[in-house]
């Protein structure tokens, strides 16, 4: 098994190496058309007539398609349908009935929304498009497997190709060879990528992404917005100040289109707060004696706060149906008896970030919950502005073994990589996907990522020569093998870089300004144009796999007709790939995964 | 709220029978009968979703020009004349002159400026009062704007930065394709016989000089390790870096700036206004262009299997008809379901409002709204009117499918169903249909036959309504090529959620009309029809979904009308 790999490998290196004689003849012959596939491509391509592709990148939310070689998609749409839901989440059913109806809901889903693709979207023929799906690298095989189905039964598309996202937005960027961090909707995925080879065994990946930071954000509104209804009458309008009228966040309010919308039109990443600045100013009360950060805070984290909050919510509502004129605009500062442990921390913590944030509340006006249909017109939900600064810092907020912050997860990735190959990807770091596009959220990424690896050498260097007399040992730090890398640390598609550190020539803010969201898409796009992208699979193929499993299947029951089908290319199917470059390690290392990949399922 | 039917496609399951109702998945599987196609070839029902669409006609939907297919494409799908969209407001904008030059001594004559107006033309939009100015769009001439625009539209940016990429790689990837034929035999080789691992390797699916040399394991060939690096691919250089773009834009500093000091949320775009753009925008609303308008397709349809034409509309983009035209209306019978008791509610609550409408208002609403509402543990007739569209009459059989049991055999343990469903057992005849004509002449001859004649004016529905109790099940009604059977629902005490079943429906038509059905043809004036055609007798049958309505459980419907 070892050495079956590594030969063509050793043949490569020395041109003049001994070949056994049966391997190169054979591949005289095959190479024409397996290892070319601009050939290949070019010739299928006449026999059509057509030159476009059709690049599909779908999201959980999501898609984004159009054709190869133009600069932009044509076409973006939720495919949940107009209220934003996910097409698929993290989680499947665990029975095996209703994960058959789960299965039959997406597929039915998925089809509506490739029709759409093909039909109002891009309105061609899907039978002479061949398609490049843009692939994240942690797509659940069953879902691949459905699109794939869809795509060739029902639509009859004559090929698909598989191509990863991170590779291609990486393309986008103009280069092959980078540590890629996709911040998407269910999850944040880092990739590095090295000479166009995605290193899988590498990546790396948090849930803290998109559909995280919305329900910390609707926690955090819960919690701290204030609504206003709207008026009972109109000649009443006059005597009621807006103020007596306030009251908490009614549940029903906060819709997924509001969040969604609040997020996308309202919220912003802010800088770090400083730490010396924030111990001085530091809230009073039972947290002074907390030298810690917030959002690296051990009393009860934000993420576990929104966490929680799922079920403190029903708390709320029940306390808010008790005491009905209860007023917050001023921020809930009211003490409240059944308060729970955690939430004076919070309340500190909203103290001392509305202290430090300049931006400004806004009001929007929100449709009133339907118990409350009374009133004359919408009401109001107004949105401090801390809020739309901090709710982001459940992303950045780390120490989580399961739930990496977008910093660790970068640096963890760069820990797997080879020793040599650390340098190369530190400095070309890209971050893609939906939710970098938050003004300031790339700027943010690389303030935490210096934070992450030089704060604890700033602590060692500083605090052993001041008592010298009690040595205590280094506190373990995880990223001190990264330290020396400090100043070659640089997001490629930056908007704002920081000054260079050193002389290093730096490759901050040098990628072309596409946006983070759409880099995949344009890189599908440009592999497309370029004749290339992805494993290709042809109908042919497809078709031919379909009739042998619906042959082994006459015999068994019908349900395992819809069984994997191993013709779809996958990388976590085989776990040492011939043509990656070599693990580190003789045995393949088995990636900590979450539970999206259903490899077993 | 009101009860429906729906007809089922069996494109999506594997089995002919249908899912049972209860599963949300199931409504995917169910269509309105006007959704539905037929096709005379498979002898089967298909749904737009399984359908081969095909694309038959581009049109512009605000202009109706009919876009031809070769510039379809050039055009991005959108219309290249005179149609724009508000980024704002999605209105339809219009082309406005500017004001005529205020010189105020010399006015000219107005009659010529507003035949012509004053260049420069700018979009308009009368909805929201967006115009292009404020974007610094402006026309010379009020026509071919699109094509004013296109050279803007050509020198976008991302389009640029695209080529320049694609300039970028191409010769790398000739240099590789060239000679990964004659350096990386060994690994073509495997390649091509491992195509799954191949695949897991890489998304380009071919060799780059450097990574075949390259190995982290043999520290001794670091030399060489860099003597590839060398080969590598050089830096690309962007043409428009994102960092000098995002000086204004992008998520940078003036960004955050921006949002920081926002006092609406309407000065930032939405993101729906956005996430088409791939280059790097302004986040403001006030930077957002006009939209050309998407163009619309004419779609012709064809059968998965057999591939037969079963939509064909007209090339003409005015024209609403179609040339070919297979819908399952024409096929099937129609199918209304209503709910007696609920429209006797409705009938009540009108008059008596009619009598007096201040006072009794609030109290007819409870009623209303508690009468026309399915109680658990009660039991309700509901009416099936069957309309046949064909011109032969047909014999309908009606058969419930045996899915009750399976919300107890899904997991709830065995449970009882909530509810049971009674249909009429026997087949019953649905005449035939004529033209409306024919029937306006024999309408004495066809009321005539008819048993329940006096049931049609409102005068007699209470009557009906006594009658129909005794016969809840059968034929109630029959006129013209309608006939109404009766069915009836026993909703147990702990029923919950909706009233839904699924429901056989098999119907055969025969020409020659021997025996059934003798009181209902004698008199129809299809006769001729029915005689013409070959006399050969043909069976259908599809599955329906009936959705009664929603349960309310017994103590809530006491609290509800107060709400």
């Amino acid at each position: 098994m070892d050495t079956a790999p590594a030969t063509p490998r050793r043949q490569t290196g020395y041109d003049a190496a001994p070949t056994t004689t049966p391997q190169t003849t054979r591949v005289t012959t095959s190479h024409v058309i397996q290892s070319s596939p601009h050939y290949q491509t070019t010739r299928r391509h006449s026999l059509y007539g057509t030159e476009d592709r059709v690049i599909i990148d779908p999201g959980s939310r999501l898609w984004k398609v159009g054709f190869s070689g133009e600069g932009k998609p044509r076409d973006v749409f939720y495919a949940g349908g107009e209220s934003g839901t996910s097409v698929w989440t993290l989680n499947r059913a665990p029975g095996l009935l209703e994960r058959e109806e789960e299965d039959r809901l997406l597929e039915a889903r998925l089809q509506t929304s490739l029709r759409f693709v093909f039909h109002n979207s891009l309105m061609t023929d899907p039978k002479s498009r061949k398609v490049i799906l843009v692939e994240h690298p942690l797509l659940p095989l069953h879902i691949k497997e459905t699109i794939a189905r869809i795509l060739f039964d029902n639509l009859q598309v004559p090929s698909i190709s598989f191509a990863s996202s991170h590779l291609l937005s990486l393309l986008a960027a103009g280069r092959i060879t980078g540590l890629v961090l996709d911040c998407g909707h269910l999850e944040s995925t880092a990739l590095p990528i090295f000479s166009s080879r995605p290193l899988f065994p590498q990546l790396r990946t948090t849930p803290l992404a998109g559909m995280r930071l919305s329900s910390h954000l609707r926690a955090l509104l819960l919690l701290f917005g204030t609504y206003i209804p709207p008026l009972t009458s109109l000649s009443a309008a006059a005597n009621i100040p807006a103020a007596t009228r306030s009251m908490r966040v009614p549940e029903e309010v906060l819709t997924d289109a509001v969040i969604e919308e609040i997020k996308t039109r309202c919220c912003f990443v802010g800088e770090p707060l400083d730490v010396s600045d924030a111990h001085i100013m530091s809230p009073s009360g039972d947290d002074s004696t907390e030298l810690d950060l917030p959002p690296s805070d051990p009393a009860m984290s934000e993420s576990e706060f929104s966490r929680v909050s799922a079920d403190m919510e029903s708390n709320f509502s029940s306390q808010h149906a008790a005491s009905s004129g209860f007023s917050v605009v001023s921020h809930s500062q009211v003490p409240n008896p059944d308060r729970r442990p955690g939430e004076t921390h919070l309340q500190a913590l909203s103290r001392m970030y509305t202290r430090h944030s300049t931006a400004t509340d806004l009001h929007m006006r929100v449709d009133p919950p339907a118990s409350q249909q009374t009133g004359t017109g919408r009401g109001t939900l107004v949105i401090p502005g801390w809020i739309r600064e901090r709710a982001a810092e459940v992303l950045f907020e780390g120490g989580d073994v399961d739930e990496s912050s977008m910093a660790e997860v970068i640096l963890d990735s760069l820990l797997k990589v080879p020793v040599d190959l650390r340098k190369a990807l530190a400095s070309t770091i890209l971050v893609v996907g939906g939710t970098p596009m938050l003004p300031g959220f790339i700027p943010r990424l690389h303030a935490e990522l210096v934070r992450a690896i030089s704060t604890s050498p700033a602590s060692a260097s500083s605090r052993p020569p001041s008592r010298r007399e009690r040595p205590r040992p280094a506190p373990y730090d995880r990223y001190a093998p990264l330290c020396p890398l400090l100043p070659y640390f640089t997001i490629l598609n930056n908007p704002s870089p920081p000054p260079p550190i050193s002389s290093v020539s730096s490759n901050a803010g040098k990628a072309p300004a596409f946006t983070p969201a759409t880099m995949s898409w344009v890189g599908g796009s440009l592999a497309g144009a370029l004749k290339t992208g992805g494993v290709e699979v042809a109908r042919e193929k497809w078709d031919e796999a379909d009739v042998q499993s619906d042959d082994d299947a006459m015999e068994t029951a019908p349900e395992t007709m819809r069984s994997p089908k191993n013709i779809l290319p996958d990388w976590t199917r085989s776990p040492l790939p011939a043509g990656a470059p070599p693990a580190p390690r003789p045995t393949p290392v088995q990636i900590p995964i979450s539970t999206e990949t259903e490899v077993g399922a | 709220m009101t009860p429906s039917i729906e007809y089922y496609c069996p494109c999506l399951a594997a089995s002919p029978h249908p899912p049972p109702p209860h599963l949300p998945s199931s409504t995917y599987s169910f269509h309105p009968l006007h959704n539905l196609f037929f096709c005379e070839e498979c002898d089967a029902v298909r749904c737009n979703r399984c359908v081969m669409v095909e694309v038959s006609g581009y049109y512009c939907p605000n202009c109706l020009f009919e876009v031809p297919s070769a510039s379809v494409r050039a055009e991005k799908n959108r219309c290249a004349r005179n149609c724009f969209h508000c980024p704002n407001c999605r209105n339809t904008l219009t082309v406005v002159p500017s004001d005529p030059p205020d010189d105020g001594d010399a006015r000219m004559s107005p009659i010529v400026s507003s035949t012509l107006g004053e260049p420069p033309f700018f979009l308009y939009c009368n909805h929201c009062r967006w115009d292009s100015a404020e974007v610094g769009i402006t026309f010379e001439k009020p026509t071919g704007l699109a094509a004013q625009l296109q050279k803007f539209e050509d020198s976008a940016p991302e389009s640029l930065e695209f080529e320049r990429l694609k300039e970028h790689f191409e010769p790398f990837l000739r240099a590789s394709s060239s000679s990964s034929s004659a350096l990386h035999s060994a690994a073509a080789h495997h390649v091509h016989t491992n195509p799954i691992t191949a695949a897991a390797s890489s998304a380009l699916a071919r060799d780059i000089p450097g990574v075949g040399k390259y190995n982290p394991l043999s520290r001794s060939r670091a030399g060489r390790d860099k003597h590839a690096h060398k080969n590598d691919i050089p830096d690309y250089k962007s043409r428009v870096e994102v960092a000098s773009a995002g000086i204004n834009a992008g998520g940078g500093e003036a960004d955050v700036d921006f949002m920081c000091r926002l006092e609406t949320m309407s000065e930032v775009a939405a993101l729906e206004q956005r996430w088409v753009s791939s280059w790097v925008a302004s986040l403001h609303s006030s930077d957002l262009k006009p939209l050309r308008i998407p163009l619309q397709s004419k779609k012709s349809k064809r059968c998965p299997s057999c591939r037969h034409i079963l939509i064909k509309p007209e090339q003409k983009a005015q024209s609403v008809r179609y040339k070919i035209k297979l819908v399952a209306a024409n096929y099937l019978p129609a199918i209304s379901v209503s709910l007696p008791h609920a429209q006797a509610a409705v009938e009540m609550m009108k008059r008596s409002t009619a009598l007096n409408k201040s006072a009794a208002a609030t109290t007819v609403d409870e009623h209303g709204a508690s009468a026309g509402a399915l109680l658990a543990g009660k039991t309700y007739s509901f009416h099936l009117a069957f309309t046949n569209p064909l011109y032969d009459p047909i014999q309908v059989r009606l058969k419930k499918a045996q899915m009750m049991q399976a919300p107890g055999a899904d997991g709830d343990k065995t449970r009882r169903p909530p509810f049971q469903v009674n249909l009429p057992s026997s087949p019953f005849p649905v005449a035939a249909f004529a033209e409306a004509w024919e029937y306006e002449d024999d309408e004495e001859v066809m009321f005539g036959l008819e048993e329940d004649e006096g049931d049609l004016d409102g005068m007699g529905r209470q009557q009906r309504d006594g009658r129909s109790k005794t016969r809840t099940l059968g034929v109630v009604e029959k006129r013209a090529n309608v006939t109404v059977v009766g069915g009836e629902v026993i909703l147990t005490k702990e029923a919950r959620g909706r009233v839904k079943f699924n429901m056989l429906v098999s119907y055969t038509y025969r020409s020659d009309d021997p025996d059934g059905a003798e009181e209902n043809v004698t008199g129809t004036p299809s006769r001729s029809h029915a005689s013409s055609k070959a006399p050969e007798l043909k069976n259908f049958s599809f599955y329906t979904v009936v959705d009664l309505g929603l349960i309310v459980p017994r103590e809530e419907s006491r609290i509800d009308p107060d709400i």
